[in-house]
């Protein structure tokens, strides 16, 4: 075990690191986004009950959009783990 | 007939069915954690297999043979679709007519309603009812069992049914390319409505300390378009595969692929014809 390479060992745990990193902070804006959406597409459903097939469509495309900047953090955590 | 009077009958199990379907339960957990014990370490998650042609060089002679493969798969189903659809039309629809004809009219009136010149509105529902159309076949096929080829360090692996069909969406080049394919179209569109002494003057709009940002406004929009989809797709399927790889007999799998593959591969397929009729109409408003 003398002649292990630190370099490729520190590598090999900041990938890991950086992964859960990135993951885990690039799950905060679309969770708070997808609540907001969620919480006034309730508040509407509420008001108007006869809207409720539309604003679930909607809410859904809405939801859709939001999530995507947290997909980037997914795709670059996974860029880490798995190609680099 | 008969699905019918089964689906309204209430579901109820006697005292011999339960005892048998507890046993088969337990029995399946058992198995599940020996299997656990024999697993094969996994190899090639979200790696593609390349073929680099003998012409050309750097990245244009480097292409993804599935990618090719699945989207001629895919324009086949569509054309056969697309024949059986339009094969005979009756006045009274059958299911199938039925079913193509609210499709296509759902994604009409959405047009409709986003574009204020009449003119636009059929060339921009064909752009977006063709992308649409390709996305959730290609998106709905990665909810299925079915072929999959991953590069190992001995050769390449077809595997037959064990994972998901490989879908061309789930290629960013693919994605990229219908991104792109929107962004000049749009610009086209703007210069045949505009001119092209208006539509280059809308790039200084509000005045000409702006021109970068215009500029680099018009480069994000196809960027975040085709990553959206990229990254739903691509990262759904590696998703799901690390799960199916880690409860390989449990009834887990079954349940995300009908989510990451119908129910989110029909969202964004959604999302994105959605987001392309908004990127062209915004661009031929005056």
């Amino acid at each position: 075990m003398e002649n292990i390479d630190m370099a490729k060992a520190i590598m090999e745990a900041a990938k890991y690191i950086g992964a859960g990193i990135a993951m885990g902070f690039g799950a905060i804006g679309p969770a708070i986004g997808e609540g907001n959406i969620g919480a006034s597409a309730m508040e509407a459903m509420a008001r108007q009950p006869e809207m409720g097939g539309t604003l679930i469509t909607r809410m859904l495309l809405a939801m859709a959009v939001t999530e995507s900047t947290g997909l980037y953090s997914l795709l670059v955590a996974l860029i880490l783990l798995f190609i680099i | 007939m008969n699905e019918s009077k089964a689906k309204k009958k209430k579901l109820t199990f006697t005292k011999g069915e339960k005892i048998f379907l507890g046993i088969l339960i337990i029995i399946y957990i058992i198995v599940g954690i020996f299997n656990l014990k024999s697993m094969e370490p996994l190899t090639g998650v979200g790696e593609r297999w390349i073929v680099t042609l003998p012409f050309g060089e750097g990245l244009l002679s480097r292409i993804n043979p599935m990618t090719v493969i699945m989207s001629w798969l895919i324009m086949l189903i569509l054309i056969v679709l697309a024949y059986r659809a339009g094969k005979k039309f009756s006045l009274i629809p059958g299911k199938f007519q039925l079913f193509m004809e609210s499709l296509l009219e759902f994604i009409y009136s959405t047009v409709e309603d986003s574009t204020s010149k009449k003119e636009f509105v059929r060339p921009i529902f064909i752009i977006a009812a063709t992308l649409f159309l390709f996305v959730v076949v290609s998106n709905v096929i990665s909810g299925f069992p079915g072929v999959q080829v991953v590069p190992t360090d001995s050769g390449i692996k077809i595997s037959l049914f064990e994972d998901t069909w490989y879908t061309p969406t789930s290629d960013i080049n693919t994605n990229a390319t219908y991104s792109v394919m929107v962004l000049i179209i749009s610009h086209a569109f703007a210069i045949k409505v505009k001119g092209f002494g208006k539509w280059l003057k809308g790039f200084f709009e509000p005045n000409p300390i702006m021109f970068p940002m215009n500029i680099i406004g018009e480069i994000a929009k196809p960027i975040s378009h085709s990553l959206r989809l990229f990254g739903n797709i691509a990262g759904g399927g590696i998703l799901v595969l690390i799960l199916s790889y880690m409860a390989k007999y449990m009834f887990i799998p079954v349940v995300l692929w009908g989510f990451f593959g119908i129910f989110v591969g029909v969202i964004q397929a959604l999302v994105y014809s959605m987001l392309a009729i908004a990127y062209i109409s915004s661009q031929i408003e005056e």
